[in-house]
């Protein structure tokens, strides 16, 4: 039960609601809840103009009745000022105020009647499972929309705007009808996996409740005294002994016995699989957790002058995120560097901002777009954004939590330099990242496994052994992969280290005729098109989103059945927009798309999800079933297929994605793993038994091991028949795995033809701002280009 | 993609401190709620629509002609049916229309155009952040103003997440515009649980990114806007002061009814 926790007493209300305003993930949730209610109005509000409530049924109204039995008084702010914010987009007005207030009673009526009517109340938790609950929630819905529909509708006849009787039924009419109907299979889906992720208010604050009465940390004061002494003495900034953190729901400690030292001015990498506690020990260095994460932490962790053992916010530690977006709060780039500076304590001088902001701006490039909405800038310009809003504050220790994960090639060789500045600067860095190429620079690598180090020295130590990073699950270097077997006992890892072994060793790279016929793109696999097979045809087409921007110009090319297609370029070269425009999510402004020579502006979206499936880049997008069956069965029960079909189809799409059928079909699919994730989204677009499937961006976010898999089954779907189209910006598993690659620049197309052949072109590559990978530049120097290790390791001739 | 109505440009009006701002908006919905007739209300809406052409804010005034025209004609055909008078217009049954009726549905047409084109005028020339700080300065305690700076901040991305489960869902074969009433209104939920379970999910991520940025909600933040007020904001005070005494005088006075 929810739990309305103050019960009908009205001095309770008040602290539960002012004590939303005194936690930080609270007021988070509160603006979420906003930002969803806006986010929801909005595109009924641009389309169709009304008065609060008015006219037109909007699904938005469901949503201050469900947050309210969930989040309790964070929906009941976060709907009015959810509404409000609607509001800012054409009726903002003294109206306003009264459709705040109504809809704040909408979101915090529910809460405190749930549980709380004497008789009535199921006692059971606040979703329609029997009778009784079904019944609470009907009652509490037509009370709560009453309440509100009288509240805005007197409000604005009071300012003679519309007359009561017109409006009062409209509103309650609105929310009754959307909090019934929509209400209902909400909560079912949402109050579970709420529980789950401890956001259900009551957890939340009785987490908080049990903070405050009992501290986490458990701190050994003659560790802490030796560590101390012999820190101040070796000017250590970052000081690790035994520290142990275990989550409070995880069965075994995320970092175990952790012990490790870092000197000022050192760039340190952690590298490691995925939940081996990278994270954690980031957000442990400036004291996220144990705040955040409610779990028991020991030992001792100390940074820079801070030296009492526990880990403490500290202003010394700059934290930049994997998903780094989400530290972008402000609208402008100059307000985003300032807010961090308004929190010091003494504040600085005027002057002295201005000389930061200006200094951290030149620092990161970022100079001349001060006034700019940093949602227009590109990726990588909003994470050196967030970068330099954390440089501003001028901390000690900078870490960087797999910042390389999102950006391509130019963005990465830029963080990179930047970072080799800041360490000659005398910054300490720690950098988590999986990429042995974006490492190489580093002072030293740890590799963690289970909360543990297991490993720890140089990066090029760790890569140029032979099967060395495999047993620790992490990516090996390419090139060293070649020299493998050459018995080598220290591999090369850059370009110019392979070429000086061969040189060494008088090895020569000759790949034979067989390969040479395929160099000269005679004999590769699939073949090109001749547009008598073609399964996608693109004539003539553009694109645009904004009248007057065009994001694909005149794009025409030929995809055959059966064909193995990586889409390449950098981000914002028109990739995505060229693959819902096969999947007919999106239409073409100019010329026309055929799929099996059907045209997609006028063949139905359920006809054309038969024959294309579009595998989205993040599987968060789609998720919402209760269980991984049902997610699964989702496309094909709206296409109409009987169910004992269904039921065979399910089963032969998991089996195809690796998904074992009797583990998994009753699984939540929100709580997998994002790869799991990655493959219940594939499995559920296998499962409508397209011919043509479009990947984009498959391996983002994935680890060695996942990335392996993923890739393992993209091409058993090809050897099953199906034509494949990749959209992808990571150069070497274009080289890998796909045949043929359309090279995208700026909404053009730059190059079609076997990827080989496009590899064999330096220039051509550059100017789609792309680097040939390694291996193929190690084997031009012969004049060939080569694709693939096995490949290279094929050509090795030994004298 | 973004959806601010701020209009970056450099006008007197975006000069002034937005607590004259938001002062002056609030008196010309004063000035609007004093007058009911439609003469006055239209020398008001004369007054905004100034206001509007000289903060150079006419390209969003544009954006949302369209709600400006409905607006009025909602309020300009409703109210007659609900407004008693003695001039006889129309009648069916029980049904009357007097001219006193349509008269005062003009003028509440035009009110609601003052009143919408005054906020349209606020959000074009005032800053998000300068809005939220002069809230606080009001007295709004300072984590409420920045939760609606972050909801703010945070609708877009959330309108690009809509955009992209839309998609992703329509090509499973979801369709919204078939099947009865209550389908369709079921067919909401596929699309609102991957938003709220995407968003929801990314909550302590989000707190935790907050709190090392430096925030904490009992911690004292400190401006560095330069923005204060100037002789600039204390005339067009004295203005708004000015038109509300003498607009309440001439209301006394029984003009504008």
């Amino acid at each position: 039960m929810n739990d309305g926790r103050s019960g009908w007493r009205t001095c309770g209300w008040v602290s539960d609601l002012t004590s939303v305003w005194q936690d930080t993930t609270l007021i988070v949730l509160t603006a979420q809840i906003a930002a969803i209610y806006a986010a929801i109005l909005i595109p009924f509000k641009v389309g169709i103009p009304i008065i609060p409530g008015f006219v037109e049924l909007r699904p938005a109204n469901a949503i201050p009745l469900v947050a309210s039995l969930l989040f309790g008084p964070a929906a009941a702010w976060g709907a009015g000022i959810g509404n409000l914010i609607g509001d800012c987009f054409g009726t903002l007005g003294p109206a306003s105020l009264f459709g705040f207030l109504g809809n704040f009673f909408l979101g915090w009526v529910p809460y405190l009647m749930w549980g709380n009517l004497g008789p009535l109340s199921s006692g059971k938790p606040p979703y329609w499972q029997s009778w009784t609950q079904g019944f609470e929630l009907t009652t509490i819905s037509v009370v709560s929309s009453a309440v509100c529909a009288v509240t805005i509708a007197w409000g604005v006849e009071l300012l003679g705007l519309l007359p009561f009787m017109v409006l009062a039924p409209a509103i309650f009419l609105n929310n009754v009808v959307m909090g019934l109907l929509l209400g209902p299979p909400l909560l079912a889906f949402l109050y579970p996996r709420v529980k789950r992720w401890g956001l259900y208010y009551r957890d939340l604050s009785d987490a908080r409740i049990q903070r405050e009465a009992s501290p986490v940390v458990q701190v050994d004061s003659e560790l802490l005294a030796k560590s101390r002494r012999k820190a101040i003495r070796d000017e250590f900034m970052v000081k690790l002994e035994d520290v142990t953190f275990r989550y409070r729901s995880a069965d075994s400690p995320a970092l175990h016995r952790l012990s490790l030292q870092i000197r000022a001015g050192e760039w340190i990498v952690i590298m490691g699989p995925r939940d081996s506690g990278k994270s954690t020990l980031c957000h442990c260095l400036n004291g996220l957790i144990p705040r955040f994460a409610p779990g028991v932490f020991s030992g001792v962790l100390s940074v820079g002058e801070q030296w009492d053992g526990v880990p403490r916010q500290s202003e010394s530690v700059g934290l930049v995120f994997q998903d780094f977006d989400t530290q972008l709060i402000a609208t402008n780039v100059e307000q985003e560097i300032t807010h961090p500076l308004e929190y010091l304590d003494p504040p600085l001088s005027s002057e002295e901002v201005r000389r930061r902001r200006e200094s951290v701006l030149h620092q990161v490039g970022l100079e001349g777009l001060a006034s700019r909405d940093p949602l227009t800038l590109s990726g990588g310009q909003r994470q050196r954004l967030v970068l330099a809003s954390v440089l501003v504050c001028q901390p000690r220790l900078l870490v960087l939590d797999q910042p390389m994960t999102d950006l391509d090639p130019d963005a990465r060789l830029s963080l990179q330099n930047l970072c080799v500045t800041l360490r000659q600067q005398g910054m300490t860095i720690i950098l988590v990242e999986h990429e042995p190429s974006e490492v190489l620079l580093a002072d030293r690598l740890y590799v963690l496994d289970h909360g543990e180090i297991c490993w720890e020295g140089t990066p090029q130590a760790l890569f140029q052994s032979p099967g060395l990073p495999k047993q620790f699950g992490l990516a090996s270097s390419l090139l060293a992969d070649c020299f493998v077997d050459l018995g080598l006992s220290t591999l090369p890892i850059t370009v110019e280290e392979a070429w000086r072994v061969t040189d060494e060793r008088g090895i020569v790279l000759d790949p034979g005729n067989d390969m040479a016929i395929r160099e000269n793109g005679m004999a590769e696999e699939g073949g090109q098109c001749n547009g008598s097979c073609s399964s996608i045809q693109f004539q003539s087409v553009s694109f645009e989103y904004v009248s007057g921007v065009p994001v694909l110009k005149d794009v025409s090319l030929s995809i055959a059945q059966g064909e193995f297609v990586a889409v390449l370029g950098k981000n914002g070269s028109g990739k995505s927009t060229l693959g819902k425009l096969v999947s007919g999510l999106l239409l073409p402004s100019d010329g026309s798309v055929l799929v099996r020579d059907q045209n997609t502006t006028v063949t139905p979206m359920t006809e054309l999800s038969r024959m294309v499936g579009y595998v989205f880049q993040n599987p968060d997008h789609q998720i919402f079933a209760e269980t991984v069956w049902d997610e699964v069965g989702f496309g094909i029960q709206n296409l109409g297929v009987p169910d004992d079909e269904c039921e065979q189809r399910i089963v032969e799409s998991l089996r195809s994605v690796g998904l074992d059928v009797g583990r998994y079909r009753f699984e939540d699919p929100f709580s997998l793993t994002k790869g799991e994730r990655q493959r219940v989204a594939v499995a559920s677009i296998l499962a409508t038994k397209p011919d043509i499937l479009i990947f984009d961006e498959p391996t983002t976010g994935l680890d060695a091991r996942e990335t392996d898999r993923m890739m393992t089954m993209i091409c058993d779907l090809h050897r099953q028949g199906h034509t494949i189209v990749m959209i992808t910006h990571t150069i070497h598993l274009v080289a890998e795995y796909a045949a043929r690659c359309v090279l995208m620049h700026d909404g053009t197309v730059l190059a079609d033809a076997f990827t080989r052949v496009i590899f064999s072109d330096p220039a051509l590559m550059r100017a789609a701002a792309l680097n040939v990978p390694d291996l193929t530049r190690f084997s031009q120097r012969w004049g060939h280009t080569l694709l693939t290790v096995n490949e290279v390791k094929a050509a090795l001739r030994l004298p | 993609m973004t959806i601010s109505l701020y209009l970056d440009h450099d006008t007197w009006m975006h000069r002034l401190d937005a607590r004259t701002k938001i002062l002056s908006v609030l008196a010309l919905c004063i000035l609007a709620l004093l007058y009911s007739h439609p003469f006055y209300l239209a020398a008001v809406w004369g007054l905004v629509f100034l206001g509007v052409v000289s903060a150079k804010a006419l390209a969003n005034m544009k954006k949302i002609s369209i709600l400006l025209v409905l607006l009025f004609l909602y309020s300009a055909i409703l109210w007659p049916f609900f407004v008693e008078g003695h001039t006889h217009i129309f009648q069916w049954g029980s049904i009357l229309i007097t001219s006193e009726g349509l008269t005062f549905g003009l003028g509440m047409g035009l009110r609601l155009n003052v009143m919408v084109m005054s906020g349209i005028l606020l959000l074009s020339t005032t800053r998000l952040e300068d809005f939220a700080r002069s809230l606080q300065r009001f007295g709004i305690p300072p984590s409420m103003g920045f939760a609606v700076t972050l909801a703010f901040r945070w609708v877009p991305t959330l309108l690009g997440s809509i955009s992209m489960i839309v998609q992703a869902q329509r090509s499973r074969g979801l369709d919204l515009s078939v099947g009865s009433f209550v389908d369709k209104i079921r067919g909401y939920a596929p699309l609102v649980v991957p938003l709220i379970g995407h968003t929801i999910r990314q909550t302590m991520l989000l707190a935790m990114a907050l709190e090392s940025k430096g925030f904490r909600p009992s911690r004292r933040r400190h401006s560095y806007s330069q923005s204060h007020m100037t002789g600039l904001d204390y005339g067009v005070l004295f203005v708004a002061v000015v038109c509300v005494g003498v607009s309440w005088r001439l209301r006394v006075m029984g003009y504008g009814v």
